[in-house]
C-alpha cells in the first residue's frame, strides 16, 4: 500500500473515532500513526531509535518538540501535496515552523466537531465575528482558518463571503468597536446567538478602547478567547482578563470560554464552562480547566526524564492527537500543566535554561535572529 | 597620555595582578580557599573550577597588552563595575579595566556569585571598593557584564551623563576548514573539547556552534571525534552540577537535534549535526552543533551582533577575514576561546 493509501486509511479512521466509532481505541490509532510516522519520517525514526525502551503504549510515543518545527520540515509527503500550510507567529526574527496538511478533512471534522460541542450554547442560529486581522488568502494562520470554518459552519446558512470586513473586527487601528456593536445589534434583531472569537492580545485592545465602558452583548453571547500575548500589548493574568471582559461585555464569566491550540497540533481543546453546551453538560468543567477531545491526550511528563509525572503532578505537556496523521502525532511542548479533574490546568510556559551571566540563553538566540 | 599617566595607572593595577597569582596557585592557602568557596558558588566541580583557574586566570599578562588595555581604556572620575556570574575570573579583567580607568573603583558582584571579587579583594586590599549598589553619577563610567535583560534594565536606571559599557549576552563559534593530519585534527578537536568545557560552557565566550567546511559526510565524522574527546576530557573534568532549568533544557535540545539530524553522546552533553544547513544553538552543559557550510563566513553573518568569539582553524586568510566580518568577536585559534589577550575587554563589543 502506498504512503498516501495509509494515510488516507488513517485520516479515515480517526474521523471515525471522533465520530464515536470506538471499533479501534485510542491506543490503537496513536501507536499506529506513530508507527506509520516512523516509517516515513526519517527525523520521527531517529527520535524513536534514541528512545532506550520499546514504544508499546501512548505514554511511549516520543514527542517531537515544537522547536523542530521551526528548523525541518515536519510533514510526511513532498511540498507539492500540501492543501495547507499554516506558520507558527514564530519569532520576531521572523523564523517560523510550518505546519502543512495534506488532508483538510480530518481538521476541518475535527475542529467543528469540538468547537460546536464546547462553543455553542443552544440551537439557533448564530452570528460569528472575529477580533482579528481579516484571514488572509491562501490562510496562514491556523487560528484565522478555524475562525472562519466557525462562521460558515454555525451560521447555518450557506456559503457567504467570509473575508468580508464587517466579520474580521481587528486591523492596525486596533479593535473595531463601531462594528463590534454593530453585529450585537444585528443578532439581538435577528434572534441569533453571537459568538465573538477572539485573541487574548485583542481583548486587552479592546478594554483599553472602551475605557472602562461596557459595550453589553445579547444576553446570550459566548465568547471565545485564546492565545498569549506575544509582546503585542500589556498581559493581564487569564482570571481578570476573563471578569473584565465579562463585565465590559454585560455577559456572565461563565460565557467567556478559553480555548487552547497550538499551530503544530490539528486539534483544539476547551473549557467546559458555557452554560447549554454539550461540552458544559457532558463535563461540568470549571473555568482554567481545559478538555480534550477524545481524539487528544494531554500527558504531563518531568522536564528532564518525558516520563510521564503522578497524576495531579505539574510537568510539561505532551500532546498526542491522532489529527496529526501526517505530520507528528505527538508534540512535546514546553508548557506547563497539571492533570486535573475534567482535564487540564495550563500553569504558564517553561522557561528554558536560565540565562545565567552573559551566556545566551536559545530564547534570546531565537528572537534575535537565530534559528 | 602622559607617561607618568601612564605609569600611575600601571602602578594601580600590580596588586590585583599580585592578588590573581596568589589565587592561582594551588599551593598556597588562598588558592586553597579560592578553590573550596569558588566550588560552593560556581556549580562547577573541583577540577572544572581547578582547570578554570589554571587555564584562565590572567597571572602573568603580557607588558604590550597591558599597555594596550591602558591605552584604550577612558578616564573616568569613578570607575563602576557590575559583575556576572558564571564566568568568575572575569572579575579579574574587568575589575582591572575598571582601576586603568580611574583611582575609585566600586565594584558589585554578581549575587549567585560574589566570591571571586571578595577573593581578589582580599589579595588586594584597597584597590577597589566592593559594594552592594552601585550609583553613578555624571562624569562616571560603567562597565557592566551579564545578560541582554540585566543591560536593558541598568541602561534604563543610569543619570544623565554616566557613560555605559555595556557587554551583554552573546555566544562563540569555531570555523574549521583546510586540510589537516589526523594528528592536527585530533590536536585541534582536544583543544575545542576544552574551550567547550571551561566553566561547563556558560560563559560568553564559550563555543556553541562549530561551521565545518568540508562535505557532510568529514563533518560527520569530526562531530564523532569531538564527541570523544568531550567524552575523554570529563574524565579527567567532571561536569559540575547543572540547574533543573539546564538539564531540561538539554532534553528539548538533545530531541530536537535528533529529529534534525544526528547526535553523538558526548559523556553527559552531546555533540548534534545538522542535516539541513540550520542553526541549532545548544544549551549550556557541554554541547555543540556541528554543521557542514561550504561559505562559513556567509553563515556567521545573520550572528555577527551575538558573537565573541571565533575560534578558527585554517589559513591565515581566513583569520583576516574573519577579523574583518566580525568586529566584535575576538578572532583567535581553537584553544584560546577563553582566554583573550589581556587587552581590554573579553569582546569587542561594546556599545
Amino acid at each position: 500500500m502506498t504512503r498516501n493509501a495509509r494515510s488516507d486509511n488513517l485520516h479515515r479512521a480517526v474521523r471515525r473515532f471522533a465520530a464515536g466509532d470506538r471499533a479501534r481505541t485510542f491506543s490503537d490509532l496513536a501507536l499506529e500513526i506513530a508507527a506509520f510516522q516512523r516509517e516515513y519520517s526519517p527525523g520521527f525514526a531517529r527520535l524513536w531509535a534514541s528512545r532506550q525502551s520499546a514504544i508499546e503504549s501512548v505514554d511511549d510515543i516520543p514527542g517531537v518538540p515544537c522547536d523542530a518545527f521551526r528548523l525541518a520540515r515536519i510533514a510526511l509527503h513532498p511540498e507539492a501535496e500540501d492543501r495547507l500550510r499554516f506558520s507558527t507567529s514564530g519569532t520576531t526574527s521572523g523564523a517560523r515552523g510550518l505546519h502543512a496538511m495534506r488532508v483538510t478533512e480530518t481538521y476541518h471534522e475535527l475542529a467543528l466537531n469540538f468547537g460546536r460541542s464546547a462553543l455553542l450554547s443552544n440551537e439557533r442560529a448564530h452570528h460569528v465575528v472575529a477580533l482579528a486581522p481579516v484571514l488572509d488568502d491562501p490562510p496562514s494562520s491556523s487560528l484565522g482558518h478555524m475562525m472562519a470554518m466557525f462562521m460558515l459552519d454555525f451560521e447555518q446558512r450557506g456559503a457567504f463571503d467570509v473575508r468580508s470586513p464587517e466579520r474580521w473586527l481587528l486591523d492596525d487601528r486596533g479593535v473595531n468597536l463601531a462594528g463590534l456593536e454593530q453585529a450585537a445589534a444585528r443578532a439581538a434583531e435577528r434572534a441569533q446567538t453571537l459568538l465573538v472569537l477572539a485573541t487574548s492580545f485583542a481583548l486587552v485592545g479592546l478594554l483599553d478602547a472602551l475605557q472602562g465602558r461596557t459595550l453589553p452583548l445579547p444576553a446570550d453571547a459566548v465568547v471565545m478567547q485564546t492565545g498569549g500575548f506575544k509582546g503585542k500589548t500589556r498581559e493581564i493574568e487569564p482570571s481578570e482578563l476573563r471578569a473584565a471582559v465579562a463585565r465590559s461585555f454585560a455577559v456572565s464569566q461563565a460565557q467567556i470560554v478559553s480555548e487552547y491550540g497550538m499551530t503544530e497540533l490539528t486539534s483544539q481543546l476547551y473549557e467546559a464552562t458555557v452554560p447549554g453546551s454539550a461540552l458544559e453538560r457532558e463535563r461540568h468543567g470549571a473555568p482554567g480547566v481545559y478538555a480534550e477531545p477524545p481524539w487528544l491526550r494531554v500527558v504531563p511528563v518531568d522536564p528532564t526524564s518525558l516520563e510521564p509525572v503522578p497524576s495531579g503532578e505539574v510537568g510539561i505537556a505532551r500532546i498526542v492527537d491522532l489529527g496529526n496523521v501526517d505530520s507528528a502525532v505527538a508534540i512535546q511542548t514546553q508548557d506547563r500543566v497539571r492533570r486535573v479533574e475534567g482535564g487540564i490546568m495550563l500553569l504558564g510556559r517553561a522557561e528554558g535554561a536560565p540565562a545565567r551571566g552573559c551566556s545566551l540563553a536559545i530564547e534570546e538566540f531565537l528572537a534575535g535572529g537565530g534559528g | 597620555m602622559s607617561d607618568f599617566a601612564f605609569e600611575a595607572r600601571r602602578a594601580r593595577l600590580e596588586p590585583l595582578f599580585a592578588s590573581a597569582r596568589s589565587l592561582a596557585d594551588a599551593g598556597t592557602e588562598r588558592g586553597q580557599r579560592a578553590r573550596e568557596r569558588l566550588l560552593a558558588s560556581s556549580g562547577l566541580s573541583a577540577q572544572g573550577v581547578d582547570f578554570a583557574l589554571a587555564r584562565c586566570l590572567e597571572t602573568a599578562p603580557d607588558e604590550a597588552e597591558i599597555a594596550a588595555l591602558i591605552r584604550g581604556t577612558p578616564s573616568a572620575q569613578v570607575a563602576h563595575v557590575l559583575l556576572s556570574a558564571n564566568v568568575f575570573v572575569a572579575a579579574h579583567r574587568a575589575i582591572a579595566i575598571a582601576l586603568a580607568a580611574s583611582e575609585q573603583v566600586r565594584v558589585r558582584a554578581s549575587r549567585r556569585e560574589p566570591e571571586m571579587a571578595e577573593l581578589l579583594l582580599a589579595g588586594a586590599p584597597g584597590a577597589f571598593e566592593l559594594v552592594a549598589e552601585l550609583s553613578p553619577r555624571a562624569g562616571d563610567r560603567l562597565w557592566a557584564y551579564g545578560s541582554d535583560e540585566t543591560m536593558d534594565e541598568v541602561a534604563v536606571t543610569l543619570p544623565a551623563g554616566v557613560a555605559f559599557h555595556a557587554h551583554g549576552s552573546g555566544f562563540g563559534v569555531a570555523v574549521l576548514e583546510g586540510s589537516h593530519s589526523e594528528a592536527e585534527l585530533r590536536a585541534l578537536l582536544g583543544a575545542l573539547a576544552e574551550d567547550i568545557a571551561l566553566f561547563d560552557q556558560r560563559g560568553c565566550l564559550s563555543p556553541r556552534v562549530v561551521l565545518v567546511n568540508a562535505e557532510p559526510a568529514l563533518a560527520g565524522q569530526l562531530a564523532r571525534e569531538l564527541a570523544r574527546e568531550l567524552a575523554e576530557l570529563e574524565q579527567r573534568v567532571p561536569r559540575g552540577q547543572l540547574s533543573a532549568g539546564e538539564l531540561s533544557a538539554i532534553t528539548k535540545y538533545r530531541d530536537t537535534a535528533h529529529f534534525t539530524g544526528e547526535v553523538f553522546e558526548a559523556g553527559l552533553g552531546y555533540v548534534s549535526l545538522a542535516h539541513e544547513a540550520r542553526w541549532l544553538l545548544p544549551p549550556t552543559g557541554r554541547n555543540i552543533h556541528v554543521l557542514a557550510t561550504p561559505n562559513p563566513l556567509a553563515a556567521l553573518t545573520p550572528y555577527r551582533p551575538l558573537l565573541t568569539s571565533c575560534a578558527f582553524a585554517g589559513a591565515p586568510a581566513l583569520g583576516q577575514a574573519l577579523r574583518q566580518a566580525l568586529p566584535g568577536a575576538r578572532v583567535c585559534r581553537f584553544g584560546e576561546m577563553q582566554r583573550p589577550p589581556f587587552d581590554g575587554p573579553v569582546d569587542r563589543r561594546d556599545v
